[in-house]
């Protein structure tokens, strides 16, 4: 049945490719009758309102008719206006040159618009009009001259929203992709920053390119990126989770095998690691490959504060994501079955709150918990200024009122408020959220099997996590397998004259970050007298 | 044998957990009162002379594990045989090891909770990371080894700054003479864990640098022994010779002995970790070479094919193997170390090493006096 179903489906959207692509004359060449020309825009487009079709004469004695084509919005109007009408029409071209070269001369008289191309086949005008760029179409010549004008309303660059930093650059990326890649060249300006461009997305023509500095990274790596890249097989490509999602090596985990930034420094960092750099058209968040799981607990703050603040905070990182991993299954664990493993007064204080809950640890736990996960999700989707009552109704009720009616006892309430912190303390909203996953897991295996549970499950997690590859570097590399040289910027972050390796990833030839004397020494003093007497 | 490939580091880390695994918890060589550490150190030294016999035959046959070897070593039919016994030795001793840490888990946290159902949830644990293969486990074994290492110094730190160390009670050394630590030794320490290496003669072949199998086996030995040592010597010194004999968990009670400023008390969830941690790299690496065994055995190309019915074969078999716990542990003490540990750990590897030197003088033999009719 299904077999069937899909040949079939198969076949009519063959049916229908081939039918439109004879309707619109895709595969045809461009006419050299200019308003049959026009005809076929019209056709194709249907008459959209937004493809302009300016018709003019060219030249100040001829007058030989001719068309621009844009699409208004996505293009530089001004420019358009200045400098290719304004010289088109005022320019004469020689009488001697006939119509098939007036499109040559224009090519190479005006010099006031940047990239230029001779395009003959209809798919490739299209592909040009519909990216921005401006077609110029002359009577009597089969060929159209595509000029780049892109432009339009874009956001300007602003301080990034997920990844704030108190020191370090202030700006993100924005949803162009020239943009973004102009921000990370700027800080890393070398010729074997390479840059290479595909599009992907059958119906959106999407953009995308990767970035990675020739000697630095790996070849092996950057040739599996772009295989993957190119299988893609998909009709649109709208943000970069769809090519995540498509290029990571295991779907079926919790964690994110590519990590994803909107900081110019981080990509630029991460690039000298040898990593690489996927940026999509039309998003701020730019892939990083290979990750590792230690990278979403650092932040590029870390290299601008000093060694031994970086690693303190890395450590209160881990241990935060490990809180909000197990810091209920463990109330719920220690209220349930070891009860002997609190401190007696505590205990006392735990069990006379708990005297008037009508529920057991699980489900006064899991209660607070969802609750706490509809508060956040409220708290996302709305409005700031709903978001607001939210949080006001969120205090009150997680807060107060549950603990008054004697739904939950109080001690849930701060074991939740915990949790809540610590995993809003977690650097990466990517892994905060497979810990928040994660936790409803333990929760469940404590409330069956206590700290036995909670064990059991930790030991399943890390296995998990040593069995994910991203790009075939082991995920949780550097730590296991053990990486003795690259252990010094993992947990701990060495200081800076001390990191003189990139982190060993596959097949790198270029592994020096710096030379072995970097450590700054005062200068050299000369000998004391008084030393000598 | 999958295809995989060990570094020398990662089968150290797998090794300390294995030999740690459940001798950690258990009372280890308790018989021999406060000598008891003399008889650890000594079964070490015993151990580590079977440890050379397994790598001889390892750098006879570096490629290929035990069950392999065997057949090349005394033909086809016997060697199957020999390997049979081994799997279903390794896939026994899995299970023993799986009833050994239920029945812990039950006296000391559990006792409402059903055996069968705490040995399931570890099963399945085992059978997951099986099923994941051995460089999953080893990385997983780098990861827990620093954890339980700093489980331990924790421990130690806290057992010290308790102030419960009375090393008088480590007194008289060598009481009764080195005749009741031998007769420890030569019954229970040499065997479990030492001689349970055997376990790596399916694990060798994995190894990255085969020059270091030896360095790797003979370390982790003593790295274990030492360490195991210290540990009973410690609960010796805190518990006292007496409760120590008599007590089904000595590290458990020493832990509960803990209290440092009024806060830092009952740790048992220390010695959880512990349990839990050493019970379940023991139970893998042994079915993890029953798995492989039998997959190289009868020629199964996918071991994972091989996972689910055995893991739920020792699971059954971790129930059936004994009615009750003093059941379990009399056959562990005197049928499985007379009738396959002495065997199986030291008899049949010797006899394999024989054969295999006799067959490889003779075959060198054999390739010098052809070499000389090629000249010739």
């Amino acid at each position: 049945m299904w077999f069937q179903w899909k040949k079939q489906l198969k076949k009519t959207t063959k049916r229908n490719e081939q039918s439109g692509q004879e309707k619109n004359g895709i595969n045809r060449t461009v006419e050299s009758e200019l308003q049959r020309n026009i005809e076929t825009v019209r056709n194709t487009t249907g008459n959209s309102v937004d493809v302009v079709i300016r018709r003019f004469l060219l030249g100040k004695e001829e007058g030989i008719p001719a068309a621009l084509l844009f699409v208004s919005g996505i293009v530089d109007e001004e420019m358009i206006h200045q400098f290719l009408l304004e010289s088109v029409v005022q320019l004469t071209v020689p009488s001697s040159y006939c119509r098939e070269e007036a499109l040559v001369y224009i090519e190479q008289k005006i010099a006031a618009a940047g990239k230029m191309k001779r395009i003959k086949r209809w798919s490739e005008l299209f592909l040009a009009l519909m990216s921005g760029e401006v077609i110029l179409l002359i009577d009597g010549v089969p060929e159209a001259l595509s000029v780049e004008a892109k432009g339009g309303e874009r956001r300007a660059i602003e301080e990034p929203v997920t990844q704030l930093s108190i020191r370090g650059p202030r700006e993100g990326f924005t949803e162009s992709l020239a943009t973004n890649v102009a921000m990370v060249r700027r800080r890393i300006q070398n010729p074997h920053l390479w840059l290479e461009a595909i599009t992907i997305g059958e119906v959106t023509q999407t953009n995308v390119s990767i970035m990675y500095i020739k000697g630095i990274a790996s070849d092996e790596i950057v040739e599996e990126v772009r295989r993957r890249l190119q299988r893609i097989r998909i009709d649109g490509i709208l943000e970069s989770g769809y090519i995540e999602q498509l290029i990571e090596d295991q779907t079926f985990t919790t964690f994110p095998t590519v990590y994803h930034t909107e900081r110019p420094d981080s990509v630029a960092a991460n690039l000298l690691e040898g990593r690489i750099a996927i940026f999509v058209e039309g998003t701020p968040f730019v892939l990083i490959a290979p990750t590792v799981f230690i990278q979403f607990f650092q932040v590029v703050e870390d290299y601008y504060a000093r060694f031994d603040i970086a690693t303190a905070l890395r450590f209160l990182r881990v241990l935060v994501f490990f809180i909000s991993l197990v810091a209920p299954s463990v109330y719920i664990a220690a209220t349930t079955f070891h009860q002997e493993m609190i401190p007696t007064q505590l205990v006392i204080a735990i069990a006379a709150q708990r005297e008037s809950v009508p529920f057991p640890a699980f489900v006064e736990a899991l209660m607070m918990e969802v609750t706490f996960e509809i508060l956040r999700e409220a708290g996302v989707r709305l409005p700031r200024a709903v978001g607001q009552a939210v949080s006001i109704v969120g205090a009150l009720v997680i807060g107060q009122a549950t603990v008054e009616a004697g739904f939950v006892s109080s001690a849930m309430v701060i074991v939740v408020s915990i949790t809540a912190i610590a995993s809003f303390a977690t650097p990466s909203f990517a892994i905060a959220i497979s810990a928040r996953l994660i936790r409803f897991l333990l929760m469940v295996l404590a409330a069956l099997f206590g700290f036995y549970g909670i064990l059991i499950g930790i030991v399943l997690m890390t296995l998990h996590l040593c069995s994910l590859r991203s790009f075939g570097v082991p995920y949780m590399s550097p730590l296991a397998p053990l990486i003795l040289s690259n252990i010094r910027d993992t947990l701990v972050r060495f200081p800076m004259w001390a990191l003189t390796e990139r982190p060993r990833l596959i097949n790198q030839t270029n592994m020096v970050r710096q030379g072995n004397d970097q450590r700054p020494k005062p200068p050299n003093q000369p000998e004391k007298e008084g030393d000598n007497h | 044998m999958e295809q995989a490939r060990l570094s020398a580091r990662q089968l150290f880390m797998l090794a300390i957990l294995f030999e740690h695994g459940s001798a950690m918890v258990i009372p280890l060589g308790v018989d021999a009162r406060q000598d008891v550490w003399i008889a650890i150190l000594c079964g070490m030294v015993f151990g580590g002379m079977l440890f050379l016999v397994y790598y001889r035959l390892f750098t006879y046959y570096p490629a290929v594990p035990l069950t392999s070897y065997s057949q090349q070593i005394v033909g086809p039919f016997f060697g199957k045989g020999i390997a049979l016994i081994y799997v279903l030795y390794f896939l026994y001793i899995a299970a023993r090891v799986l009833r050994d840490f239920g029945e812990l888990l039950l006296t000391f946290a559990y006792p409402e909770t059903p055996l069968f159902i705490l040995n399931a949830v570890m099963m399945i644990t085992v059978m997951y990371a099986t099923y994941k293969g051995i460089e999953v486990l080893a990385r997983t074994g780098e990861l827990f080894f620093f954890s339980l290492y700093l489980t331990a110094f924790l421990g130690l730190a806290l057992v010290m700054m308790a102030g419960l160390i009375d090393v008088h009670r480590l007194q008289p050394v060598l009481e009764e003479g080195w005749k009741r630590v031998f007769k420890v030794v030569f019954t229970q320490t040499l065997y479990v864990p030492f001689g349970e290496m055997v376990v790596f003669t399916m694990l060798f072949p994995y190894i990255h640098q085969p020059e270091k199998a030896k360095i790797v086996g003979c370390l982790s030995m003593f790295l274990s022994g030492i360490n195991l040592a210290v540990m009973m010597a410690t609960n010796i010194a805190v518990l006292g010779a007496d409760t120590v004999s008599r007590s089904t968990f000595p590290l458990l009670n020493t832990i509960q002995e803990i209290r440092v400023a009024n806060f830092l008390e009952r740790l048992d969830v220390l010695f959880m970790i512990a349990l839990v941690v050493g019970g379940f790299f023991k139970i893998s690496l042994f079915f993890y070479a029953g798995v492989i065994g039998t997959a190289d055995l009868f020629r199964v190309k996918e071991h994972q094919r091989l996972v689910y019915p055995l893991g739920l074969s020792v699971l059954l078999l971790s129930i059936a193997i004994a009615s009750n716990f003093s059941e379990h542990i009399k056959e562990g003490l005197n049928i499985v170390t007379v009738y396959m540990h002495v065997p199986l750990q030291i008899v049949l590897p010797l006899l394999l090493l024989i054969v295999a030197a006799i067959r490889h003088r003779s075959s060198r033999f054999f390739f010098t006096k052809q070499e000389k009719s090629k000249r010739g």
